[in-house]
């Protein structure tokens, strides 16, 4: 027996930025906010996804002006964070099956390796008791161990639900009731609730299609309106907007100039552009073994045809991998800091060093 | 959540037997004292916490039992089936027929490895059992060679299998004038040892608990079952079900207030990350009012350093080390216990 895993995002290599997102900080409760601290956590919040346009983190704490640059950066933000698509998978029905993967590379720079160590100038007051730390380390390593408990023993419970219910379903590709179903059948008065919630999740899709069929008319009127040319191709921004539109751009200023000398400028510009799209794709492109999200488990006797379905195998694998691998860069990072200390301890009279 | 028991030894299983008996007549007792629906709750958490109740008539006790003889694991199997309300899963045990001579070595380097498997497949079937394994408590004494030795291989074969789960090991602190000559080297090695895997350690003074049956008591012939039969008392009480929240629903008023005093903490802890109270209304072992303390304090400092100084003692004398060297613990190994088992004192003398 098998389990699989159906992919319900899409895996990009941004990723690690949207599991930010999905920690409910993006949308917190804004109406308690003053407008301050709106403005404020607005441009921090951008910050954090990597936006660099300057223009919008000068603009003034009392909202007085910057409404084009907002929409710039929410037009940035639309197109990046697939912030429609995010915000349709927040509000899916959940079926209880859900479990979430992730098998990306740390996003840690390798900077990191470069730097010295400093230790920080401390005075008297700021210094903290070493053994309150390791209490507080030990807690919670303690209450993270009772988390990964409960995680299990969900997983046990999953499986029983899975494993009772085969051959039950009537989706032959499932075999299986998930975890609603499986409420709804104990409480069929349940069904109400879960309706309402089907025919919300439906408007929002009904509402998403006809976003999607207007939606090149917003990029090329945001592409018209945007007179600011040198924003877009300097090198400190990083605005981009979608791919198909760049080409056109190009060609409408061609076209509004129609001078020899200013054409030769024009091809230069897009074949500059087109190298960096190139690139950009290339970093953008999703990796094929990474799987990022949440996925729904399903429970299989055989191996599956379909191209989506992960096998839980296969990742669980990747994961020992990526923890075997792991443990060699801790275990060699330990042995530096021991030979660290030693020497520490050699250059101290009358004083013997034991290493843990 | 449940826990499953390892019981080592002749100690461990007579004291484990008494735990579980001390926790199913508290169960079965009418005097909760509390309303019914109190009442069921209380014993569903307990059932799910220390017993399997899948086929038998009788609730399984969650444990696994190990000694190298056979007379005590036979005795504690039968007595518990007799009892008729709770009994031990008859495969759920292993024994030998050699016993350990009161060697830590023997126990540890010799039966240790030979029967791990065996060992640790009984502790994974009583693992797999539980929906949510809360982690292992196991029992011992420091002083002889099974429970010891032994006990301390088993915890450190825990800790490999089950990297996440809580281990709590109960040590038995031997008498100060106990019987068995190398009771202070089997004692610094098993403490050495245990610091390495376990979470914590939860220690019966042999000595206290005795005169807390002289004393308080008032037993006159005093007994090892009258001095199990209170240590699993107060294990009993402080493993049985409690309310989880602060806020919730208090029956009486607090009468701990007065641990807060700052003086009673260290200076790098304040009282509110120290000390932790849990409530339950329900009634333990038919006792109106009771309380159980479990403190992490410089209580043991003096036993811990008597203990280690006597082994020292001996040990700058090498007496008996060939019994230990000749299966296989070396000089370095008691060397090794010794810093470790320092450093503990230290840390704990400048707490």
């Amino acid at each position: 027996t098998t389990c699989l895993l159906l992919p319900l995002e899409n895996s990009s290599s941004f990723l690690s930025r949207t599991s930010f997102y999905n920690n409910c900080w993006f949308f917190p409760s804004m109406y308690c906010l003053s407008l301050y601290n709106q403005i404020r956590f607005v441009k921090s919040a951008l910050w954090y996804h990597g936006y660099g346009r300057p223009e919008l983190y000068r603009l003034p704490s009392d909202g007085s002006a910057g409404s084009r640059e907002l929409l710039l950066a929410f037009s940035w933000l639309l197109h990046r964070l697939s912030l429609l698509e995010q915000l349709l998978a927040r509000n899916r029905v959940k079926t209880g099956d859900e479990t979430s993967v992730c098998t990306c590379e740390d996003d840690l720079p390798n900077s990191q390796t470069g730097t010295t160590e400093i230790a920080p100038e401390y005075g008297l007051e700021d210094r903290v008791d070493v053994r309150y730390l390791q209490w507080l380390n030990g807690r919670l390593r303690f209450q993270w161990r009772s988390l990964h408990a409960q995680h299990q023993e969900q997983c046990k419970l999953l499986h029983k639900i899975h494993l009772f219910t085969s051959g039950s379903h009537m989706d032959q590709t499932l075999g299986h009731f998930s975890v609603t179903e499986t409420d709804l059948v104990r409480q069929p008065e349940n069904y109400k609730q879960l309706l309402q919630l089907l025919e919300l999740e439906t408007m929002q899709l009904e509402a998403f299609l006809e976003w999607k069929q207007l939606e090149p008319v917003y990029w090329q009127w945001m592409v018209m309106n945007q007179t600011d040319f040198e924003g877009i191709f300097s090198q400190k921004s990083t605005i981009l907007f979608p791919l198909p539109f760049f080409p056109l751009q190009v060609k409408t200023k061609e076209e509004e100039l129609q001078k020899e000398e200013f054409s030769a400028t024009a091809r230069k510009i897009q074949e500059s552009v087109e190298l960096k799209l190139l690139n950009l794709t290339h970093l953008c492109a999703p990796k094929k073994t990474q799987l990022h999200g949440s996925c729904r488990l399903v429970f299989r006797s055989k191996h599956p045809a379909s191209k989506m379905a992960v096998s839980a195998t296969e990742v669980i694998r990747e994961l020992q991998m990526r923890e075997a691998s792991l443990e060699r860069e801790l275990k060699q990072l330990q042995e530096e800091c021991r030979q660290r200390l030693d020497e520490i301890a050699e250059g101290l009279d009358g004083v013997i060093c034991i290493s843990p | 959540m449940s826990i499953v028991t390892v019981q080592l030894g002749q100690c461990g299983n007579q004291i484990g037997h008494e735990v579980f008996n001390a926790i199913c007549s508290d169960v079965h007792g009418t005097h909760g004292l509390c309303s019914k629906k109190e009442n069921e709750s209380y014993c569903d958490a307990c059932k799910e916490r220390f017993f399997c109740e899948e086929e038998s008539e009788v609730p399984v006790a969650r444990a696994v039992l190990v000694d190298m003889e056979p007379k005590v694991i036979s005795q504690t199997l039968s007595m518990a089936a007799r009892s008729g309300y709770w009994k031990y899963d008859d495969r759920s045990h292993f024994c030998q027929k050699q016993g350990s001579g009161n060697n830590w070595a023997n126990g540890y380097s010799v039966h240790g490895p030979r029967h791990k498997e065996v060992i640790m497949n009984l502790v994974q079937k009583e693992a797999e059992k539980c929906d949510r394994l809360g982690g292992f408590f196991t029992i011992m004494s420091m002083a002889g060679g099974t429970g010891s030795g032994l006990g301390a291989y088993v915890t450190q074969c825990l800790r490999d299998a089950f990297p996440t789960s809580f281990i709590l090991n109960h040590v038995i602190w031997p008498y100060g004038t106990g019987e068995i000559i190398v009771q202070n080297y089997n004692s610094v090695l098993t403490l050495s040892h245990l610091y390495q895997s376990s979470d914590a350690l939860l220690v019966h003074e042999n000595d206290v608990i005795h005169k807390i049956c002289a004393q308080l008591m008032n037993i006159k012939q005093i007994s090892f079952r009258d001095v199990n039969q209170v240590i699993a008392h107060q294990l009993g009480s402080v493993f049985q079900p409690t309310y989880t929240a602060e806020g919730g629903l208090h029956y009486s008023r607090n009468p701990l207030g007065s641990f807060r005093d700052p003086s009673l903490y260290t200076s790098w802890l304040n009282p509110q990350d120290a000390f932790n109270v849990w409530k339950t209304p329900r009634a333990f072992n038919k006792y109106e009012k009771s309380a159980s303390l479990v403190s992490n304090s410089q209580f043991l400092l003096k036993p811990l350093d008597n203990v280690v100084g006597k082994a020292w003692n001996m040990f700058a004398s090498k007496a008996y080390i060939h019994q230990y060297t000749k299966f296989g613990i070396e000089e370095e190994d008691f060397l090794d216990s010794f810093t470790a088992l320092e450093q503990v004192i230290s840390s704990y003398t400048i707490l």
